[in-house]
């Protein structure tokens, strides 16, 4: 055997193994995944095909999507997918939950990876060219938290206190204008991280905390004894689920199931998790006239 | 500390995905970059021509944007990776990659006469390599290499953008339920020193053995 001959058949060797050790890492080929994506048209006969729903969503956001005690993920978001796998299957437990991080919310709708994204996903006209965004099942907003032992605990009471009064808000180039919205003469506290803007109340160095209005409702449920609502919020924002664009049976399904599962007579699942995340009724349902 | 004592049990998990990962990565890479190190020295023009732009590519790209080419890149060319192996495979690229240079500056510093010696007493490319030149380079890929291990289980803490629940992700969703983020982030901390710790520790015993030249 010549030289390069036996170095030829050395490297022969290592690329064999290199190609082995490549397919054993990428054989993981869901045959429905695949499926999934090679049926033309509407998702809606797909899914009820395969039998479960496949709804994107994270699990570091309470009361949203979370992992309870018990290791189960939960959440408002979460039993919005329950609801509409209810709608589907009649059975709200064929669904599974797909993790994912935020920023794949839209790319994992727009390459097929999920049937639908439901996590607190604000609708906004820029993300709408995109995606086609579902009815909203949220109205969110910014609210003041403050502590049930402090002077000043009504956005009243803070609003009295005028330049006296001190907010902490997550640092954004508009934070100021919103707090001063309402409170005009507040000082704005403005600090890096959600968790931080929640510490300073606690330590003092806030009289108010400018945060989401679920994150307050939520707090407050879960530990009344550490937080209070002031009672105040403004800036409505609308959340809604995404879905592909170009599906409008399944779009209309998916808005159907919402309605029906809010405001019709299969409410039961968004009453009990309203109450149970944010702590509070849903208002009445009137029959009569259609306030959908 | 309550905290810490509650969060625990609610980590193990994330920590075995991130031991799991980390495993992996290491050990595909060592192999693939092992093949790929010895083509770029040894090999043909061509195989040494492509060797050395795909470790160039890959080393130039931030891991970030490798691991969201392989999620979202595969599946047009009708490869659908689930977002586990998705996310191994872009760090298993990026640590082979590494593991080329590490093994092209190893085997590069053995002085050429070692090659020539070894053909002069008769042996064959591949014992030449296995008794002649990988002793020696060992030696000297080694250091590196460990530090690379190193980086690499830190690094696993990437997979969580593809919803991967490793440990950083864990202790996220711990605090997205508490709102308390210290405690878990010293917990997490002293996870990672842990294993790194244990890891060098052993990279030590594993230079010692390595460090004294067979007769």
């Amino acid at each position: 055997m010549t030289e390069s001959k036996q170095r030829r058949e050395f490297l022969k060797f290592s690329a064999t193994g290199l190609a082995l050790a490549g397919a054993a890492g990428l054989t993981t080929l869901n045959a429905q995944q695949a499926a999934a994506q090679a049926a033309s048209g509407s998702l809606l006969p797909t899914v009820l095909e395969r039998g479960t729903l496949r709804v994107g969503t994270g699990s570091t956001n309470a009361p949203w999507h979370f992992e309870n005690d018990a290791g189960e993920l939960v959440g408002m978001d979460v039993t919005m997918g329950r609801i509409l796998a209810k709608a589907l299957f009649d059975d709200e437990t064929k669904v599974e939950f797909i993790k994912q991080d935020a920023a794949q919310r839209i790319p994992n709708v727009t390459t097929g990876q999920v049937d639908i994204t439901i996590q607190f996903m604000t609708m906004s006209s820029a993300r709408a060219q995109v995606i086609a965004f579902s009815r909203p099942y949220y109205v969110e907003g910014v609210a003041l938290l403050t502590r049930p032992d402090a002077q000043e605990k009504t956005f009243d009471q803070l609003l009295a206190k005028g330049s006296g009064t001190r907010v902490s808000i997550l640092q954004n180039v508009d934070a100021d204008t919103a707090i001063h919205e309402v409170l005009p003469d507040a000082q704005v506290l403005q600090i890096d991280t959600q968790a931080n803007v929640i510490q300073a109340l606690e330590a003092g160095r806030a009289d108010a905390a400018a945060v989401d209005l679920s994150t307050v409702r939520w707090l407050v449920a879960r530990t009344p004894d550490r937080y209070f609502d002031s009672g105040k919020s403004w800036r409505s924002m609308l959340y809604g689920a995404a879905m592909r664009q170009g599906d409008p049976d399944w779009l209309q399904f998916v808005n159907t199931a919402f309605t029906i599962g809010i405001f019709g007579h299969e409410t039961a699942l968004y009453d009990a998790a309203f109450k149970e995340y944010f702590g509070a009724q849903v208002p009445e349902r009137k029959p009569g006239f259609p306030s959908v | 500390m309550d905290q810490i004592v509650y969060a625990f049990p609610f980590l193990l998990q994330g920590l075995w995905t991130t031991i799991l990962v980390s495993a992996i990565v290491v050990a595909l890479s060592l192999v693939i970059g092992a093949a790929l190190g010895v083509g770029l020295v040894y090999g043909p023009l061509p195989v040494r021509l492509a060797v050395r732009i795909l470790s160039d590519c890959v080393r130039g790209i931030p891991i970030l944007v490798l691991i969201f080419m392989v999620y979202y890149g595969l599946p047009p060319l009708g490869l659908r990776l689930d977002p586990f192996w998705a996310a191994v495979a872009a760090l298993t690229l990026f640590k082979a990659a590494q593991v080329v240079e590490y093994v092209r500056g190893a085997i590069g510093s053995i002085p050429r006469g070692q090659m020539e010696a070894g053909k002069a007493i008769g042996l064959i490319f591949s014992d030449r390599l296995r008794f002649v030149i990988f002793p020696q380079a060992v030696r000297r890929f080694l250091p590196p290499w460990i530090n690379g291990v190193t980086d690499a289980v830190k690094g696993s803490a990437l997979v969580s953008l593809l919803g991967v629940v490793d440990l950083m992700h864990a202790i996220n969703q711990v605090i997205g339920r508490t709102y308390e983020p210290l405690p878990l982030y010293l917990l997490g901390a002293a996870l990672y020193f842990a294993i790194n710790y244990s890891l060098s520790s052993f990279s030590r015993v594993l230079e010692r053995r390595y460090a004294f030249v067979r007769e």
